[in-house]
């Protein structure tokens, strides 16, 4: 089997994600649907019961008093927090352990770069008005879902991949599509196809690293923004450092200025403090 | 004892087992200052050049920024009995995601206010390992004033 075979293959066997959060989302899009209802598909899924409660009294989410059942935390919730909160929750186990070890990354890390990125991607929703907030927190999350599968496929190339960034000075993306045939964004554009997510969220994945990604579809360039942002912070950011490419001059479709950028730092900061109990799933 | 530095954060201490890290400076700006006499030593890891941006911040999070947080770094280490002409100063970060419009200059703006202020105040710099696209860890032992120098791509040396 070929390099590029062994890592499409894998694709074919990622688990599934959660089933219960399509049912919730539709359950939430629906005006008629009642806590019970909810509490009862939410209830099979163990983990995301208890994250839940877990999350829900993150001061991110700002609720006005601390909740202990699943029941109380829907009536208090608000049906776009209980869906960032869902997807949270369900995205959580796919980043556990040395998941980053290929890229240098201690544990927690490519969750906490993810987390960090959701939450500054549904900020920039205020300067990209044509995204729903939760389609951007989501793919913030899952932007690097790649990484996580590609991870010992790197560690075993990384040598060859370093010195290729280091003397061609080219992207560590651009070195992973060289050297192993296919880069972490692909291949997370083609998980999310596998767990059926909306199209436009797999193309914001496949492209987040593409040097144009600016100039693309809006939730592509939200992606690839805030992306950037979190990197240049060095949140998360492991041997690929800084050796990414995106062309800034796109910023002036969405009359973004440099100023902007500084103030969406400064204040993912602070988000990021109050979001502990995110980090820690 | 390890003192860890995070994002906007800045530590000094004179206590010799001491050791001042701070990981994953991307175009953030670590400084690093030690008197060889008095043997202290602080870290600043600051992330924006300008404290204009945000004043309400800049009186909460002074080490967010450059121009309030560089003075600051130095003050508290002259409490401790630190004197600015026997101070080593050495600067590492500031780097860059590719960019040819030079929209994501964060790390080239960190450092050219910091050599506006050290310009205008005198203070050279002994050593430097500024730009490029590496992230970067720095620790600094209090006892000995040894610097270490992480940088993905080109491994760990001392400054």
């Amino acid at each position: 089997m070929s390099r590029i075979d062994e890592i499409l293959s894998l694709v074919k066997h990622v688990q599934p994600f959660p089933k219960v959060v399509q049912r919730v989302m539709e359950m939430l899009d629906d005006p008629e649907t009642d806590v019970k209802a909810l509490a009862e598909v939410i209830q099979y899924d163990q983990v995301i019961t208890a994250n839940v409660l877990k999350i829900c009294n993150a001061s991110y989410f700002g609720l006005p008093r601390k909740v202990s059942s699943l029941n109380e935390a829907l009536v208090i919730v608000g049906h776009n927090t209980l869906k960032d909160i869902i997807i949270t929750s369900s995205s959580a186990r796919f980043y556990k352990g040395a998941v980053g070890e290929g890229y240098k990354l201690e544990q927690g890390e490519l969750w906490r770069h993810s987390v960090a990125t959701g939450i500054l991607a549904k900020h920039m929703v205020k300067h990209i008005r044509e995204v729903d907030p939760g389609a951007a927190y989501t793919v913030g999350l899952l932007h690097d879902i790649g990484k996580r599968f590609l991870s010992t496929f790197v560690a075993d190339d990384f040598k060859q991949i370093m010195i290729k960034v280091v003397k061609d000075h080219c992207s560590f993306v651009e070195a992973e599509k060289e050297l192993l045939g296919i880069d972490h964004a692909e291949l997370g554009g083609l998980i999310l196809e596998k767990w059926e997510f909306p199209e436009e969220m797999q193309l914001a994945v496949r492209q987040h690293h593409d040097p144009d990604a600016l100039k693309k579809e809006p939730l592509t360039a939200l992606v690839s923004l805030s992306n950037a942002l979190v990197i240049s912070m060095g949140i998360g950011v492991g041997a690929d450092g800084l050796a990414t490419k995106l062309q800034g001059e796109g910023l002036k479709r969405f009359g973004i200025t440099p100023p902007d950028l500084d103030l969406c730092m400064a204040n993912l900061l602070d988000d990021m403090e109050r979001a502990q109990e995110l980090f820690h799933l | 004892m390890k003192l860890v530095i995070g994002i906007s954060d800045m530590k000094v201490s004179n206590q010799p087992d001491d050791v001042l890290i701070t990981y994953s400076l991307g175009s953030c700006i670590g400084v690093v200052i030690w008197d060889p006499v008095a043997k202290v030593g602080g870290l600043l890891h600051y992330m924006l050049p300008d404290s204009s941006l945000d004043k309400e911040k800049a009186a909460t999070k002074p080490f967010m920024f450059a121009d309030s947080g560089i003075p600051l770094l130095f003050k508290e280490t002259y409490k401790f009995g630190a004197v600015k002409t026997r101070l080593i100063v050495k600067v590492v970060g500031g780097s860059q995601i590719m960019d040819n419009a030079g929209i994501f200059n964060i790390g080239k703006r960190n450092h050219a206010v910091l050599r506006k202020m050290f310009w205008k105040n005198n203070i050279m710099i002994a050593k430097e390992d500024v730009g490029g696209t590496g992230n970067r860890t720095v620790s600094l032992e209090i006892g000995t004033g040894i610097t270490r120098l992480k940088v993905s791509g080109r491994g760990e040396f001392e400054l």
